[in-house]
């Protein structure tokens, strides 16, 4: 399994989005997101924006990384803390 | 070097962070604190409320991280950052830095550089409650240049 969090605004878009996935060969955080893209195509359009960062067991990390079973992945907006 | 790093719910007292860092070592000769509060974001209608995400674990290792360069780039004694999350009201206090160091120069600028490396690396998200509605607040260009320029600085 691999578990998927969604932050700040990207929390909004995400509900209805199973948190987690059957982990499989070769995924990346980029086929992911597109496998989200039939059924959020909301979501989708806010995890294909340039500032979206993505993290892998809290490590920020590129969008073809590979994510390996039992991951935490996490979709990161621009943040605005402080 | 001491380090202290906490993400809380409740509020912190800037006096009992201030003498922490004052008493740390005889050798502390200048002691810089900033205070970051909840204030209006909009300014045709004041805010109702203001709610503090972060992902946990993650965000303790970023700001460890920031209070490191800091560390590595200063003459440091001591350094604290707080954090609170969760929900906020107008004026209440958001966020804590304290630099204590021999000189006045190390502990200005490492205060100066770790807020603006917290805001644009450590994982926050603020939510604004305002009539009723709720909306997820915006980074600012502004914020990524004053973070920049440290960078520069090489």
């Amino acid at each position: 399994m691999i578990k998927l969090l969604f932050f700040g605004r990207l929390g909004d878009f995400a509900e209805g989005v199973a948190p987690n996935i059957e982990a499989r060969a070769d995924l990346t955080p980029a086929k992911i997101r597109d496998q989200l893209a039939a059924d959020h195509p909301a979501l989708f359009a806010e995890l294909s924006q340039p500032q979206v960062l993505i993290s892998l067991n809290q490590m920020v990390v590129g969008w073809e990384q590979p994510v390996f079973d039992g991951a935490e992945l996490a979709f990161l907006p621009p943040v605005t803390g402080g | 070097m001491k380090p202290t790093i906490r993400i809380q719910t409740e509020d912190f007292d800037l006096g009992a962070e201030y003498q922490l860092l004052r008493q740390l070592d005889a050798a502390v000769g200048a002691v810089v604190t900033f205070t970051g509060l909840v204030r209006d974001l909009e300014k045709e209608s004041s805010i109702n409320s203001l709610t503090l995400q972060h992902y946990p674990g993650m965000t303790e290792s970023l700001l460890q991280d920031i209070v490191d360069q800091a560390a590595a780039r200063w003459d440091l004694i001591g350094l604290t950052v707080i954090h609170r999350v969760g929900e906020l009201l107008p004026s209440d206090q958001i966020v804590f830095v304290g630099v204590a160091s021999q000189h006045r120069a190390d502990a200005f600028e490492a205060a100066q550089f770790v807020m603006d490396y917290l805001k644009t690396k450590a994982t926050f998200w603020k939510k604004v409650e305002q009539d009723g509605q709720q909306h997820w607040v915006e980074s600012k260009d502004s914020d990524q240049a004053a973070s920049q320029r440290w960078a520069n600085d090489d």
